[in-house]
């Protein structure tokens, strides 16, 4: 661990090492994106019976969703939310559902989201906005809760991928944990804790699909290099992002898919170094500081390209407030599930989480 | 063992927390906040930990205003007042009776079969919020402030269709002219006044101005977004207010008329709105008054 080759060098012979594996699960995905793609076509009338699988966005007089790879728009009322399971009606106009019309919603069904509405009222109880919106959009990736106002800040000053769910923030936290945990306890013990914690969380979070994919990525992984050889990590990282990709082939365009990849790969390959450099910084800050700043320079050009106007601020914006990411996310599932047996506690608990969101908020509104 | 290092981690937060905390303790002084919540009305009256809120806006940005103007610890706000149920005024209600604790909500008894007044009704039903009906000529003390209701009068009820006289948010049913049932208050703070007119029409403008109750103020919130269809001019000069604000934003109607500016600019009233300051803060010892206002902060 302690002799380490230059970064090109390391990378390149990953790839060599690794080509047999990477040229068949490619040609394999590639055949499976083709062979699913869906079967309307513009202007064609359909009927979509879905459940929603992220949060739908307010603004002023309605709310936008994603059904089936399609962006709907609705009236304010009925409130759709989060794990609801309904059926719209549109015509397909260029990834959009134009003259929407909810047909029908049924109620949440499964007991993770029943946990997870629960868990974000109470924060919106125990905390002010945009505070509250931020905690639930870290903790359990909830863009509904933000007001409309900080989500187009966020947004501006291109943050926004740590409160949409993309599951950047479950890399954080699991890389974050095993640093941590491995730290004071023994390595078998650390692995143990960090699989049940994230397995728990997970439960919570109603099991959306982006944080799934992003904690079996990074658990696998980091379990890889926390215990064997870091070329074996790779493989690992190669294997589950591949064949997750030949299930799902339309993740290959899931913005979410690929930031969760990159800073995983990111995380392994410059997470050590950093934190070498960060030697003065104290244990438990240096953890946090280190994994933000490895993930951060693979997921920044994705975020330049994708996530709204290029902000040449960003990097910026993004050093100041990554570092409270993975503090934000386990203060906040430990004072919600608290919270939902003893209010007091899990209040004191999110309020030890207030400067740190503090923090972010007016960083946010600085720059926004 | 390495604990003593979390443990310092946690007093480290502990101490921020407090040291936020100390930051946001209220100051002696009333603050009138007109809330940037775009087109409609959110506007939220503090004193101590006493705080009074009038219409939430169209949607749940009034939180971000709660968020700002209030300690993060308290978490109750005394009175809400919806003055009527019109979706620009009342959506964001909804979330503050989510987010907050709410002592009282004086609300008129018309129900406008509305879903946003359905889903509101339901809010506060569920949550056995106390509910007050306005009337005029009642006072309500809160703290130090006095809040004195002009409108609406009883003969307007009169006009209404009964649905349910033991529902004390669906007495009567309407279908139009929700503006003309406008709750209509004066506060009062030691020597401190200003006028809440809701979105009144000219005609109820016109009443109050020969009223007694209705004197000089010192700040007034124009009715309706600065639409022809509200302030008059005998209302202006019965108030006569140094100060006036307009709740606007983005709309098709183009508020404020540039008649209601013209009058404002003839009787030397200073204009602020909110679609140019954003929050507009004034603040008040009860004696002296003034305004802060930044675009955006």
């Amino acid at each position: 661990m302690t002799d380490k080759p230059p970064i090109s060098k390391f990378i390149s012979r990953v790839l060599v090492r690794n080509l047999t594996l990477i040229i068949f699960v490619s040609l394999l995905i590639v055949f499976r994106y083709f062979t699913t793609r869906p079967i309307y076509k513009n202007g064609d009338t359909v009927r979509i019976t879905a459940t929603i699988l992220t949060d739908p966005v307010s603004y002023p007089g309605s709310q936008g969703l994603k059904v089936a790879g399609l962006t709907v728009y609705l009236p304010t009322f009925p409130e759709v939310s989060y794990g609801d399971g309904i059926v719209v009606e549109g015509i397909v106009d260029e990834g959009k559902l134009k003259n929407a019309k909810l047909i029908s919603v049924s109620g949440n069904r499964s007991f993770g989201s029943f946990a997870r509405n629960k868990i974000i009222f109470f924060y919106q109880k125990v905390l002010p906005q945009p505070m509250s919106g931020l905690t639930a959009g870290i903790t359990l990736g909830s863009k509904g809760t933000l007001t409309s106002d900080f989500w187009n800040r966020v947004k501006f000053t291109g943050v926004a991928h740590v409160v949409v769910a993309s599951g950047t923030n479950v890399t954080f936290v699991v890389s974050f944990l095993m640093g941590v945990l491995t730290l004071i306890l023994p390595r078998k013990k650390a692995i143990l804790f960090v699989i049940v914690g994230i397995i728990l969380y997970l439960f919570l979070s109603g099991f959306d699909a982006p944080l799934v994919r992003a904690a079996i990525m990074a658990v696998l992984t980091f379990w890889a290099v926390e215990t064997g050889r870091l070329v074996d990590a790779w493989r690992v990282l190669l294997l589950t992002g591949g064949i997750m990709l030949i299930i799902q082939p339309d993740w290959l365009g899931d913005i979410g898919f690929a930031l969760s990849f990159v800073s995983t790969a990111s995380i392994m390959l410059l997470e050590k170094r950093i934190a070498k450099w960060l030697r003065p910084v104290p244990g438990v800050l240096r953890e946090g500081l280190s994994t933000s700043l490895a993930a951060q320079v693979g997921v920044a050009p994705i975020l330049f390209v994708t996530f709204g106007r290029f902000n040449i601020w960003s990097p910026i914006i993004n050093a100041l407030v990554l570092w409270t990411i993975p503090y934000i996310m386990v203060l906040g599932s430990v004072g919600g599930v608290v919270g939902l047996m003893f209010p007091f506690l899990g209040k004191m608990i999110l309020w030890l989480s207030y400067p740190l969101n503090w923090w972010f908020v007016k960083v946010v509104y600085l720059f926004g | 063992m390495k604990s003593w290092k979390y443990i310092f981690a946690v007093l480290l937060l502990m101490l921020a927390t407090v040291t936020i905390a100390l930051f946001e303790v209220p100051d002696g002084n009333l603050h009138v906040i007109a809330c940037n919540v775009g087109l409609g009305d959110a506007i939220l009256i503090t004193y101590g930990k006493t705080q009074i809120l009038t219409d939430g806006g169209p949607d749940k940005s009034v939180l971000s205003c709660l968020g700002k103007y209030m300690p993060f610890w308290d978490r109750q706000v005394e009175l809400v007042i919806s003055t009527h149920p019109d979706a620009d005024h009342s959506t964001g209600l909804t979330d503050v009776i989510r987010n907050y604790q709410i002592g009282e909500i004086l609300i008129n008894p018309i129900d406008p079969g509305t879903t946003v007044y359905e889903v509101l009704k339901k809010e506060v039903g569920g949550r056995g919020v106390p509910i007050i009906n306005p009337q005029e000529g009642m006072r309500l003390g809160v703290g130090l402030m006095y809040l004195d209701i002009l409108n609406p009068s009883v003969e307007l009820y009169n006009k209404l269709i009964v649905k349910n006289m033991s529902d004390k948010m669906a007495k009567y049913q309407i279908s139009r002219e929700t503006n003309l049932y406008s709750i209509v208050y004066r506060l009062s703070f030691k020597n401190f006044s200003g006028f809440f007119p809701g979105d009144i029409p000219p005609e109820v403008s016109n009443r109050l101005s020969i009223e007694s109750s209705v004197k000089g103020v010192d700040y007034i919130k124009i009715p309706h977004h600065g639409s022809v269809n509200g302030l008059t001019e005998n209302l202006l000069k019965a108030l006569m207010p140094k100060i006036a604000v307009i709740s606007v934003g983005k709309n098709m109607w183009n508020f404020p008329r540039p008649e209601i500016l013209d009058m404002l600019g003839k009787y030397g009233v200073k204009v602020f709105r909110t679609d140019e300051v954003g929050d507009v803060e004034v603040i008040t010892d009860g004696t002296k008054y003034w305004v802060k206002s930044k675009k955006d902060s």
